[in-house]
C-alpha cells in the first residue's frame, strides 16, 4: 500500500490489521493466533521462519505487523527480525519465553518494535496495533516534515523491522536541535549500553564496496563483506547495516538516475546519502577522531549543532559549503537504521569533526566545490570546519541542512548532503566532492577522536559527510564520473582502504540495526538480494513509486542540479535559512518517502523509511 | 434433588478446583478458557491437545539427546527444554513449567544426572496433566450431552 493507503486504513485500525505470526511452537501459535483474531486482526500463521519470509517477500505489502518467536529451529527470530525489518521494513514484536534483559536489548538492538514475553497475554496483543501507527507516522512525517528518525529504530524492543523510529513530528528545524539535544542525552546515558558506531569512512566504505564487489552483489552477506573487508573492530551487525542502507541508496539512486552511472561512484554517493542519512543527528556530532574515531561509538559528532540547525545554516544560499569536510567520514552510518523515523542526519557532515563538530553554523560555504577540493581540500576543508570560514570553500553543502531536512524527513537519509533540496547540490554533485571529501574525511578521521555516540541516530551516521557540495554537478551519475576515490562496488576494484584506527562499534544503534547476519542468514541471501533487487527494479516502497512519480522528489533533485549548474546552489538562494530549509522539507514532503533514487533527499533512505 | 446435570457440574467444578488447588493448572489455563466461546468451542482441548503432542516430541528429542552418552548435546536438550517451557506456561500447564525450569537449569549446568531424572519426571508430570485433562473433558462433554452448561469455573 502506499501511505497513503496505508493511513487511510489507519482509519479502522486496529481492526483487519493484517498480522503474520511466526512461531515453531505450535501450542504457541495456536494460541496466538486465537488470541489476535479475538483482537480483531486478521491472522496468518506459520510454524517456519522461511515460510514467514516467503509470505513477506511474496507481497511486501500483505502484512502490516509481524510476530515472531525468537527461538526457531530453523531460523534465529532475530535473524528473521533483521530480514524483515531490511527487506520490508514492517514492525516486528518478537516473542519470547525468554525474560533475560540481554535478549530483550537483543530485540531492540536488532530493530524489533516490541518484546513480549509468553504466556502472552491478550492485553499486549490489544495495542500491538500502534507499532504499525507508528511506523507509518513515522515515515509519513519524516518524508514530510525531514523529521529526524529517531534513533530508538530499534525502540524498546526493537524491531527491526521494525525500524519503527520514534519520528520526531517537530519541525527538524525548531526543535532539532532540542530534539537532538535530548536525543543526544538520552542516548549519553545509555550508551554505556552501546556499541560504538561505527564511522564508516570513505576508506571503509570502499573496502565495502570492494568486498561487495568481490562477493557479488545478490551474494553479498554481511558475514562475508566483513571477512572480505578484514577491519578490526567492524562487526557484522555494522556491515550488515551498511549493507542495507547501501542497498536501500540503490534502490533509491536507481529510480532516478542512471544506476550504474551511481555504481561508477557509488561510495562517495552513498556515503553521503548516508551521512546525511544520519540526519540531523550527524550535526551533532562531534569530529570523529581518524584514529578511534572512525567508528563513533554513535555520538553525534557535532553537538553543538542540532542537525537542523547546522542544516539550515547549510542550507544557507550563501553556500553553504562542504562543512567540515575534514570531518572524519567515520561517521557515517552511524545512525541507527532502527529509527525509522528518525532522520540521521548527515552527522557526519564534514562539518567540524575534526574538531568536534564545529559545524560551521550557517556555513556558507559557496566555494566551488572542485575549487575546494583541487585546492587543498584537506586544508581548506580542515580550515572550514574550524573556523566556518569555508567561505572560500565552495563545498557548500547545501545538502547539510537540506539534507538532514531530508534526512529528517526520510529516515534513511545518510546523505544529508544529498537531497533534493533545491539549494542541495545533485547527488551528481556530491558524488564529486563526496569523493574528495570521502578522501578527506578519510584523513581527518583518522586524526579526529570520534565522539562518543550521543545518540543513535546522530551517531556517526555518517561521519561521512556528505554535505553535498554544492558542486556543480547536475547530475547525479555525475557521482561516477568524479573521481572519487572510493570504490565502487561494482565498478572500480576496491581499492583496499586501511581499517580505520579504531573502530567502535559498541553501538549497535549507530546501524539502525544491527542485523545478525551471520553465515545463517545465508539461508536465504538470494531470497534476500532478489528482494533487494526486485525492490530496486521495482518499487521498492510503495512511497517510492509516491516519490519518484512526484515531481518533487526527481525536483529536488533536478533542482539542486539545476542550481549547482548555476552555480547557485545554496549560495544563489538569498533565501533565509528557514526557507531553505522549510522547502527543503516540503520537498521532502511531497516525496514522502525516500526511496529509490531519491537523491534529492540525501539519498538513502534508511530502510526504514522506505515503507 | 440433584439432577444429573447438576452433579455433573458440581464434579466439574470441583475437579477443575482441584487441579488448580494442586498446582496442576494456573491462570493461564483460566485465561485459554476465556478464550473459548461458541466460535471456537473446543478451543482449549483442540490448544492442549497441541500441547501434548509438543511435550511428547519434546521429550522424545531431549531423551534421545541426553542417550547419547558421552556425547550428550546439551544445547538441544536446552533448547528443547526451553520450548517446552514456553508452551507449558502458555497453556497454563504449571507443574510442568516448573519442572522444566529445573530442567533448564540442569541443562545449562551440563549436569547429566540432573537432567535425566528431571526429564523422567516432565514426562510424568505431562502425562498426568494429560489424563486430568482428559477427564476433566470428558465431564464437560457429559454435561453437555445432559443437556446442561459448562459451568463457569472461578478459582
Amino acid at each position: 500500500m502506499t501511505v497513503e493507503q496505508n493511513f487511510e486504513a489507519l482509519d479502522q485500525f486496529p481492526v483487519g490489521m493484517r498480522v503474520l505470526a511466526v512461531d515453531d511452537d505450535q501450542t504457541c501459535l495456536k494460541i496466538l493466533e486465537t488470541l489476535l483474531r479475538l483482537c480483531q486482526y486478521h491472522v496468518t500463521t506459520t510454524n517456519q521462519a522461511q515460510k514467514a519470509l516467503e509470505l513477506l517477500r511474496e507481497n511486501k505489502n500483505k502484512f502490516d505487523l509481524v510476530i515472531s518467536d525468537v527461538d526457531m529451529p530453523d531460523m534465529d527470530g532475530f535473524k528473521l527480525l533483521e530480514l524483515v525489518g531490511l527487506e520490508m521494513d514492517l514492525p516486528v514484536i518478537m516473542l519470547s519465553a525468554h525474560s533475560d534483559p540481554k535478549y530483550v536489548m537483543k530485540g531492540v538492538t536488532h530493530g524489533a518494535c516490541d518484546y513480549l514475553l509468553k504466556p502472552v497475554r491478550i492485553e499486549e496483543l490489544k495495542n500491538i496495533w500502534q507499532h504499525v501507527v507508528r511506523s507509518r507516522f513515522d515515515k509519513n512525517r519524516g518524508s514530510n516534515n525531514g523529521d529526524k528518525r529517531d534513533g530508538s529504530g530499534n525502540e524498546g524492543v526493537g524491531n527491526s523491522d521494525q525500524n519503527n523510529g520514534r519520528a520526531n513530528n517537530r519541525k527538524r528545524k525548531d526543535q532539532y536541535n532540542e530534539e537532538d539535544d535530548e536525543e543526544r542525552d538520552d542516548n549519553d546515558d545509555s550508551s554505556a549500553q552501546k556499541k560504538q558506531r561505527v564511522v564508516w569512512t570513505v576508506e571503509l566504505h570502499k573496502k565495502f564496496v570492494a568486498a561487495v564487489n568481490q562477493l557479488g552483489y545478490e551474494k553479498a552477506m554481511p558475514k562475508k563483506i566483513l571477512d572480505l573487508m578484514n577491519v578490526e573492530k567492524l562487526t557484522r551487525e555494522n556491515v550488515a547495516s551498511h549493507l542495507q542502507k547501501f542497498r536501500l541508496y540503490l534502490k533509491r539512486i536507481s529510480g532516478v538516475a542512471n544506476q550504474q552511472a551511481i555504481m561508477a561512484n557509488p561510495d562517495l554517493h552513498f556515503l553521503q546519502m548516508s551521512s546525511s542519512h544520519n540526519g540531523l543527528d550527524g550535526f551533532h556530532h562531534r569530529p570523529i577522531p581518524v584514529g578511534s574515531g572512525q567508528f563513533h561509538g554513535g555520538a553525534p559528532a557535532i553537538r553543538s549543532f542540532p542537525p537542523n540547525g547546522i542544516l539550515g545554516r547549510l542550507n544557507t544560499p550563501s553556500g553553504i559549503g562542504v562543512i567540515n569536510l575534514s570531518s572524519p567520514p567515520a561517521g557515517m552510518f552511524l545512525q541507527n537504521q532502527t529509527d525509522l523515523g528518525k532522520l540521521h542526519h548527515v552527522s557526519s557532515l564534514p562539518l567540524n569533526h575534526n574538531d568536534g563538530g564545529n559545524i560551521p553554523q550557517g556555513l556558507p560555504l559557496n566555494l566551488e566545490f572542485d575549487q575546494l577540493y583541487t585546492n587543498n581540500n584537506n586544508n581548506n576543508i580542515r580550515n572550514m570546519n574550524n573556523n566556518k570560514s569555508i567561505t572560500g570553500s565552495s563545498m557548500a553543502f547545501p545538502s547539510f541542512s537540506t539534507q538532514q531536512n531530508s534526512i529528517i524527513g526520510a529516515p534513511n537519509n545518510n546523505l544529508v548532503v544529498l537531497e533534493g533540496h533545491p539549494q542541495s547540490s545533485p547527488p551528481g554533485f556530491l558524488g564529486h566532492q563526496i569523493n574528495k571529501r570521502l578522501e578527506h574525511w578519510s584523513n581527518a578521521v583518522s586524526s579526529s577522536t570520534l565522539p562518543p555516540p550521543a545518540q543513535n541516530s546522530n551517531s556517526i551516521n555518517h561521519q561521512f559527510d556528505v554535505s553535498p557540495l554544492p558542486h556543480s554537478r547536475p547530475d547525479t551519475l555525475e557521482w561516477n564520473n568524479v573521481s572519487s576515490s572510493y570504490s565502487i562496488p561494482f565498478c572500480d576494484s576496491a581499492t583496499t582502504l586501511s581499517p580505520p584506527p579504531a573502530l567502535d562499534t559498541t553501538n549497535p544503534r549507530a546501524f539502525c540495526r544491527n542485523t545478525d547476519f551471520d553465515s545463517n542468514t545465508n539461508a536465504q541471501p538470494g531470497g534476500f538480494y532478489d528482494t533487494l533487487q526486485t525492490r530496486q527494479s521495482g518499487n521498492y516502497c510503495p512511497t517510492t513509486d509516491a516519490m519518484l512519480s512526484s515531481s518533487n522528489p526527481k525536483e529536488g533533485f533536478v533542482v539542486g542540479q539545476q542550481k549547482l549548474q548555476s552555480g547557485g546552489f545554496m549560495s544563489a538562494e538569498a533565501g533565509s535559512l528557514d526557507d531553505i530549509v522549510n522547502s527543503t522539507m516540503k520537498q521532502e514532503q511531497s516525496q514522502g518517502d525516500l526511496s529509490g533514487g531519491d537523491l534529492g533527499y540525501g539519498g538513502f533512505s534508511s530502510l526504514r523509511t522506505c515503507i | 434433588m440433584d439432577t444429573l446435570i447438576a452433579q455433573l457440574q458440581r464434579q466439574f467444578r470441583d475437579y477443575t478446583i482441584s487441579l488448580y488447588h494442586q498446582g496442576f493448572l494456573d491462570d493461564q489455563f483460566t485465561e485459554l478458557k476465556k478464550l473459548q466461546d461458541e466460535c471456537s468451542p473446543d478451543f482449549v482441548a483442540e490448544v492442549v491437545t497441541l500441547f501434548f503432542e509438543d511435550c511428547e516430541k519434546l521429550i522424545s528429542n531431549m531423551a534421545r539427546a541426553l542417550d547419547q552418552t558421552g556425547n550428550v548435546d546439551f544445547k538441544l536438550v536446552g533448547s528443547s527444554v526451553h520450548q517446552l517451557k514456553g508452551s507449558s506456561s502458555s497453556v497454563g500447564a504449571k507443574r510442568v513449567k516448573g519442572l522444566c525450569v529445573t530442567l533448564k537449569e540442569c541443562c545449562d549446568s551440563q549436569n547429566y544426572e540432573g537432567c535425566v531424572r528431571c526429564l523422567q519426571q516432565v514426562d510424568i508430570e505431562y502425562k498426568t496433566l494429560k489424563a486430568k485433562l482428559q477427564d476433566l473433558f470428558n465431564l464437560e462433554q457429559q454435561i453437555v450431552q445432559a443437556g446442561g452448561r459448562i459451568p463457569q469455573v472461578d478459582i
